[in-house]
């Protein structure tokens, strides 16, 4: 009896002794062993037997869980790069397994676009989902917004809005296919995505870096206006943001969340030194290189 | 036949498996808690979930209640006094069959309640945008369990012809995974892709096509999840499919049984 106590209780104290150094090293192991290795769809699907949807959605959560762990490290001012790559090989393997999973088309379409510029294949597993989801008005509107706001394919943007619009039965989408898809209307197509997106979001880690994003385009749009003031006012486009709030046109002072400042390019146009992401501030050098803004 | 099948069910619920079920579904309770964790699709996680965990608790009967019920009968003797009574093998076998499916077809109906009411309050908190079509659910988990009566009658083939119970669990494991894969192995092989294989694989795989159960067609998880239709004809096919299917595996099994030396 007190031979099997003894052994009980060294047990506990060897657990107890490594437990600790256990889970900080699970805690600490690189993200992309986290996001792990997805074999091939076609072995996954052999090994899943009946339990492809739930395999899917898995591998969605997944993704969604290592996201949502950045997001809220970049909260406590780390930024750790996102592994988007393995992130973009889940949510595809996963549309393999479930072709009609919606999370994963969602989230693809939240990080594919501004974050990794990976426009066409936005829209390519859109295109995807839209042969399955025959009934789901979100991805002919994702799909929209990339071809008018990110490849400035204004005809086929005009035709996803137009079947958003049938799908939705709402008469939004056919009138943004008509009233944004120019240029000029470029910030207010943002404003609305980004509205429509961060309402409809549940989930606390997208929806903060919807409103986040949305802030920083209502801020652009701000200046725009008291810009366009401005050259009405004076006859000829400011040269830099100061001088359009030292004309009493824009107050507050225009203030960009994600840390950077607003400045005007060449053309006028309203551009930021954070380029609308977190890791962007750094990069303070980038503008007097001549790199584009990265709006779009 | 009819007192095999009742004492078979008796025999069940005395082992405790009911209530082993019962342990397992409590895994229904987190449903919830984790479909919350979607993004656009609770409803269709949390239903989701609710399949593939009846799914896998229908499968784990069928292997374990499947592959050990006639080795059990045979290493604990019970046959020799059975068969003493004036009943046919045969029956006795088909009893035995009988009692276990209908023991799945329960289990079914009381872990599909347990869906209802996960799936029910999940969507009542948040509202889908699809409706969910009941009807279609049911007739998924139905076609679930199914399955898994076609796969105990691979287990009781397994059993009539071997001494341990390690050929009818791994047998029916075995079956179960190669079953699902079937279809897509033969789609591949039909297809321009599969140019590099050997006429050998081609004609191999095939042969596997037509002489392994092929569970691919009982699987409506989609459907279910997503509200699409059925397809009704292809439901009345692989109804079909099923009876002659279990006819097959049943007759086979019998006679081996009844041809079984037993000592």
């Amino acid at each position: 009896m007190i031979r099997t106590v003894s052994t009980g209780i060294v047990s506990l104290l060897l657990y107890g002794i490594l437990i600790l150094p256990f889970t900080t090293y699970l805690k600490n192991k690189p993200f992309v062993e986290k996001l792990g290795y997805v074999p091939s769809v076609a072995a996954l699907k052999s090994v899943a037997a009946d339990h492809k949807e739930l395999v899917a959605a898995t591998l969605v959560l997944k993704v969604l869980m290592y996201f949502g762990g950045l997001v809220e490290k970049a909260d406590n001012q780390v930024a750790v790069p996102p592994d988007y790559m393995s992130m973009s090989r889940l949510l595809h393997g996963a549309v393999k397994l479930d072709p009609y999973n919606m999370d994963a088309y969602y989230f693809a379409q939240g990080f594919l676009t501004w974050d990794v510029k990976q426009f066409k294949m936005a829209n390519d597993l859109l295109d995807y989902g839209m042969k399955y989801r025959t009934w789901d008005w979100y991805l002919p509107f994702f799909a929209g917004f990339n071809s008018a706001y990110f490849l400035h394919d204004y005809k086929k943007a005009a035709d996803y809005y137009k079947l958003a619009g049938e799908l939705s039965g709402a008469d939004l989408h056919k009138s943004l296919a008509g009233r944004y898809l120019q240029e000029s209307g470029q910030t207010d197509l943002a404003i609305t995505y980004l509205s429509t997106m961060a309402k409809i979001e549940r989930n606390p880690a997208l929806k903060k870096t919807y409103l986040i994003r949305l802030n920083a385009f209502k801020e652009v749009r701000r200046i725009e206006i008291a810009r366009d003031r401005y050259r009405e006012n004076h006859g000829k486009m400011p040269a830099t943001v100061e001088e359009v709030v030292q004309g009493g046109l824009l107050t507050p002072v225009p203030r960009d969340p994600y840390g950077g400042t607003f400045y005007l390019e060449a053309d006028g146009k309203v551009a930021t030194t954070s380029k609308f992401a977190f890791s962007g501030v750094k990069g303070n050098s980038s503008i007097k290189s001549g790199e584009p803004n990265e709006r779009h | 036949m009819t007192t095999i099948i009742r004492i078979t069910l008796k025999g069940i619920f005395r082992d405790r498996v009911f209530q082993g079920i019962m342990v397992t579904a409590c895994a229904f309770l987190l449903i919830p808690v984790i479909a919350s964790l979607s993004m656009r699709q609770v409803t269709e996680l949390s239903l989701t979930l609710s399949l593939s965990l009846i799914s896998f608790i229908l499968l784990l009967l069928a292997v374990f209640l499947g592959g050990t019920s006639l080795w059990k009968d045979i290493e604990r003797r019970y046959t020799f006094s059975v068969l003493g009574l004036p009943l046919s093998r045969q029956s006795y076998m088909i009893g035995r069959f009988g009692g276990t499916a209908l023991f799945v077809l329960l289990a079914a109906a009381v872990l599909g309640v347990a869906a209802f009411a996960v799936v029910s309050y999940s969507s009542a908190i948040y509202p889908t945008d699809r409706p969910i079509v009941w009807s279609t659910m049911a007739i998924c988990i139905l076609f679930d369990a199914l399955k898994y009566i076609l796969l105990i009658a691979v287990a009781f083939l397994f059993s009539t012809v071997s001494t341990s119970f390690f050929l009818p669990v791994f047998g029916t494991i075995a079956t179960f995974l190669a079953g699902g894969v079937t279809q897509q192995v033969f789609e591949f092989v039909n297809s321009p892709a599969s140019k590099a294989l050997s006429p050998l694989v081609k004609k191999l795989a095939t042969i596997l096509y037509y002489l392994l159960p092929n569970f691919g067609a009982f699987d409506l998880k989609v459907n279910a999840i997503y509200s699409l239709p059925l397809p009704f004809e292809g439901l009345l096919l692989t109804a079909a499919y099923f009876v002659v299917y279990v006819g097959l595996l049943l007759s086979a099994a019998a006679t081996i049984f009844s041809r079984r030396e037993m000592r």
